[in-house]
């Protein structure tokens, strides 16, 4: 047991700090919402400059070789940023490459993503919102050696800016009915629109009309895709609690820091008991939030994940980031309600890490079913 | 970053468990404070003392010298959790002597002390059952406003006065007292020092208070001129605020892993029972209510389990986890008034049987719970005393009070 992090996990975490700190301040977050494309390539490219983006490849495929918790680490700085952008999704759809790509798949796509030459995304929930395989109705049908597939996808993150889209679809009934495919965004019969968001972070509904897809591009077996999709969350889920978990650290230093600084009656407002015990609970559960997501991702890393462990924290994750945002806000007083404070930046972003990768009730009944129930 | 535990801390876990199953009934479930206040659990509880004592485990992290083996710090968590999760009882000799007493003595007590009163609490006999008598009526968290007194006459000092919820007098063969020596000292704090008292000593009349379910855990405890020597006084004299703010923090930190361990076993309890009871037709672990009320309870444990861990790898760095101890016992409270409540809930019309009925269920150990939990969470500090010394020492806010 232990609680330190390594040398180099330290270096990691303080150079992504530093670098996050200077390239993305809030301006530029601010801008980035606005702006068509959401990420700045410019800075896409300095990322994989750094090695980011293969983080966790092995040498061979362009990466640092990195472990899970490495990335873990890394998202955690990103979420403390706010870093818009395909970072994530990326890393979403790398993941499942490296453990299930052949040698030609891998070879062909890992590298790309390391030199960021390429921008992924998951493409899996559609209009009825849920993380069940009953809930896939994209179809993928064969002829001719190419798959033919059609369908909607709803809430794909950034597919506005992808080349390359991974997604879910039926080729057969039940959960031995899904299959993964590597589909070329820029194929014919794809269509992205972006859906408004309140955290204006560019997810988007990917409509499929007759789009082909060459046998080669199955990622795994044909049936094999739910368990590739149950791979991805758990990891996923991870990775998006991380970036939650470091997106509550800011909003609890930024209240903290506030809560020293200004006074009303004559004192800090931090000196207010009914301020400085709302503090403590949120600083407390965040606390706890972080040792979840590092005891579930260091559990990966060894290669021994826990399925309770994991959705204990994807369960927990959010409620700990709604509250935090909201008695911040509440701290803040009318300051934090206003366009040019950061904290609403955060809370913006609650409801979308929420449904990323499934909802809280989703990961509750998981743990309940974990747990014998 | 490392989340597993060690081999050793494995075998330790299997040893417990095997002597929990060969020596503590299954129905029985210790709840930490109230082994004091029936005959029947307070045999149970010293029997099973010196058992615990006989194995090396009840004072394990003592050096070997006044009874112990040096156990790790892992070991002792383990030892925690594992007490908690089997219900053993026993395990404190009336809380004070195992965790603040003997650990107290070893940091600032005299060679002589820790000689006399040391093996003895490590033999797990009643002669080394301790109480604490730090609160009275003017001096509850706001415990260096105490006015009991000890005044100095030759070789002895004479205490008058009155100390209020001692737990477990009824039962203890010696007091840790908390009592004031120089009244005039400018600052409060500054006038406080430690005796130990023989609880047979002329003069002491010790009161029952019963708690609201009649159960009777704590005391008045009345001293009118009672002589003890002066070799009773703990540490320097007029320093006892300082002594006893750094065994306070082990005084913390060693409830937050029997307290995870219990609420690990209610929740499986909880599970087994929401299984096996119907309700409007179906089993209750269907209920989807049930189900997340459940799951988010285990999210809280594992919360209070990996705080416990991270506490414990701070003790191992040299490191007194002073917010830690705080947090802990906190949480660990929230925890256990949340477990509480949705047991009772699950519990239904039988939540409000007596725990010692024919009809009662799960032996009666969810409302014995929720009866008991408010009193956990007032003892050895108040939420609201932790979160002020969170909110003024971890987080730099000024002080709130
Ligand atoms: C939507 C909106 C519309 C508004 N419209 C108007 C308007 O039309 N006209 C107008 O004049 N004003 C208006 N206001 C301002 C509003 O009245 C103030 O925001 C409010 O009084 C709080 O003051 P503050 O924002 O300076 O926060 P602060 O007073 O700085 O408070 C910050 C935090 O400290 C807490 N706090 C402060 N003092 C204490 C204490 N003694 N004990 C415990 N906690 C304390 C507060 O509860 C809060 O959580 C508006 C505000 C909002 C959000
Ligand atoms: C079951 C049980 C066993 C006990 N055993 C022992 C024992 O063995 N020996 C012993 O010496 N004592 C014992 N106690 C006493 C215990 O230490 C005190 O009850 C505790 O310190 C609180 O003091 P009080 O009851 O006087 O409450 P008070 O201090 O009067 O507090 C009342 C309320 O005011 C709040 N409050 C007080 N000050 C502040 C502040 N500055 N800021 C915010 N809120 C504040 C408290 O949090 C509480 O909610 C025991 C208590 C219980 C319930």
């Amino acid at each position: 047991m232990d609680f330190k992090l390594s040398e180099d996990q330290e270096m990691l975490r303080s150079l992504a700090r530093d670098f996050l700190t200077k390239e993305c301040p809030k301006a530029k977050v601010r801008e980035l919402e606005a702006d068509e494309k959401g990420y700045d390539p410019q800075m896409w490219e300095r990322m994989a400059g750094l090695g980011w983006l293969g983080l966790v490849f092995p040498e061979n495929y362009g990466g640092t070789g990195a472990t899970f918790l490495d990335l873990v680490l890394l998202m955690e700085e990103i979420g403390r940023n706010i870093l818009p952008g395909p970072f994530f999704s990326t890393a979403t759809c790398a993941l499942p490459i490296l453990e299930y790509g052949d040698e030609e798949l891998k070879a062909k796509f890992l590298p790309q993503i390391a030199k960021g030459a390429a921008i992924w995304t998951l493409a899996l929930i559609e209009t009825l919102g849920g993380y069940e395989a009953s809930e896939i109705r994209t179809s993928a049908r064969i002829g001719d050696g190419q798959y033919v597939i059609e369908g909607t996808k709803l809430f794909v993150p950034n597919a506005n800016i992808a080349s390359h889209l991974l997604i879910a679809a039926q080729t057969g009934e039940g959960d031995k009915g899904i299959t993964m495919f590597i589909v070329d965004a820029h194929s014919l019969g794809v269509e992205v629109e972006v859906i408004p968001t309140i955290a204006e972070d560019k997810q988007c509904q990917v409509t499929f009309t007759k789009v082909k897809v060459p046998e080669g591009n199955v990622l795994g077996n044909v049936g094999g895709g739910w368990d590739i999709v149950e791979f991805i969350l758990d990891r996923a889920a991870i990775l998006k609690c991380a970036e939650v978990c470091g997106g509550c650290q800011a909003v609890v230093e930024m209240t903290n820091a506030y809560a020293k600084d200004r006074v009303q009656f004559d004192k800090p407002i931090g000196s207010f008991q009914a301020i400085q015990h709302r503090l403590v609970d949120m600083f407390v559960n965040v606390e706890g939030l972080q040792y979840l997501v590092y005891q579930a991702a260091w559990e990966i890393s060894v290669g021994s994940p826990s399925k309770l462990h994991i959705s204990l924290v994807k369960a927990k994750a959010s409620e700990v980031y709604q509250q935090a945002c909201l008695d911040a806000i509440r701290i803040h007083g009318a300051t934090g309600f206003t366009k040019e404070h950061d904290v609403g930046l955060y809370f913006r972003r609650v409801k979308a890490s929420e449904f990323a990768m499934g909802d809280t009730d989703l990961w509750r009944e998981r743990v309940a079913v974990e747990l014998g129930l | 970053m490392d989340f597993k535990l060690g081999e050793k801390e494995g075998v330790l876990r299997r040893a417990i468990r095997e002597f929990a199953q060969k020596e503590i009934p299954s129905e029985h479930f210790c709840l930490l404070l109230e082994e004091e206040s029936r005959d029947e659990d307070w045999e149970l509880a010293m029997s099973t003392s010196k058992k615990l004592a006989q194995k090396g485990w009840l004072v394990m992290a003592w050096p070997k010298e006044y009874g112990g083996r040096a156990a790790s710090y892992w070991e002792q968590m383990v030892y925690g959790e594992e007490c908690g999760y089997w219900g053993i009882p026993g395990i404190s000799m009336g809380i004070s002597g195992v965790a603040w007493v003997g650990p107290s003595l070893m940091q600032f007590g005299n060679e002589e002390q820790r000689k006399k009163y040391l093996p003895v609490i490590a033999s797990g006999e009643p002669d080394g059952v301790w109480c604490t008598g730090y609160s009275e009526p003017n001096a509850g968290s706001d415990f260096a406003n105490i006015q009991t007194r000890a005044i100095r006459d030759g070789d002895e000092y004479v205490i008058n006065g009155q100390k209020v919820w001692t737990s477990c007098a009824h039962r203890a063969r010696w007091c840790w007292l908390a009592v004031k020596t120089d009244p005039n000292a400018p600052k409060k704090h500054h006038g406080i020092s430690i005796f130990i008292v023989d609880m047979k000593s002329p003069g002491i009349t010790v009161n029952p208070l019963l708690n609201y379910y009649g159960v009777h855990i704590f005391n008045e405890v009345f001293f009118d001129n009672v002589r003890v020597s002066a070799s009773n006084l703990v540490g320097e004299e007029n320093k006892g605020w300082y002594h006893l703010m750094q065994s306070l923090a082990s005084e913390r930190h060693s409830i937050g892993p029997a307290l995870y361990g219990s609420v690990r076993r209610l929740l499986e309890e909880l599970v087994d029972y929401a299984k096996e009871t119907q309700h409007d037709g179906k089993p209750l672990c269907q209920n989807p209510v049930v189900r997340h009320m459940l799951a988010d309870a285990a999210a809280e444990a594992e919360m209070l389990k990996l705080f416990n861990y991270q506490t414990t790898w701070e003790l191992t760095q040299g490191i007194i986890p002073i917010y830690g101890s705080s947090r802990n016992k906190a949480f660990g409270d929230q925890l256990l008034e949340r477990i509480s409540i949705i047991g009772m809930k699950l519990m239904g019309a039988y939540s409000q049987v007596d725990p010692y009925s024919k009809w009662t269920k799960l032996h009666g150990i969810i409302q014995r719970l929720y009866l008991l939990f408010p009193g956990i969470s007032i003892a050895a500090g108040t939420d609201e005393i932790e979160k002020n010394v969170i909110g003024q020492f971890k987080l730099g806010l000024p002080k709130s009070y």
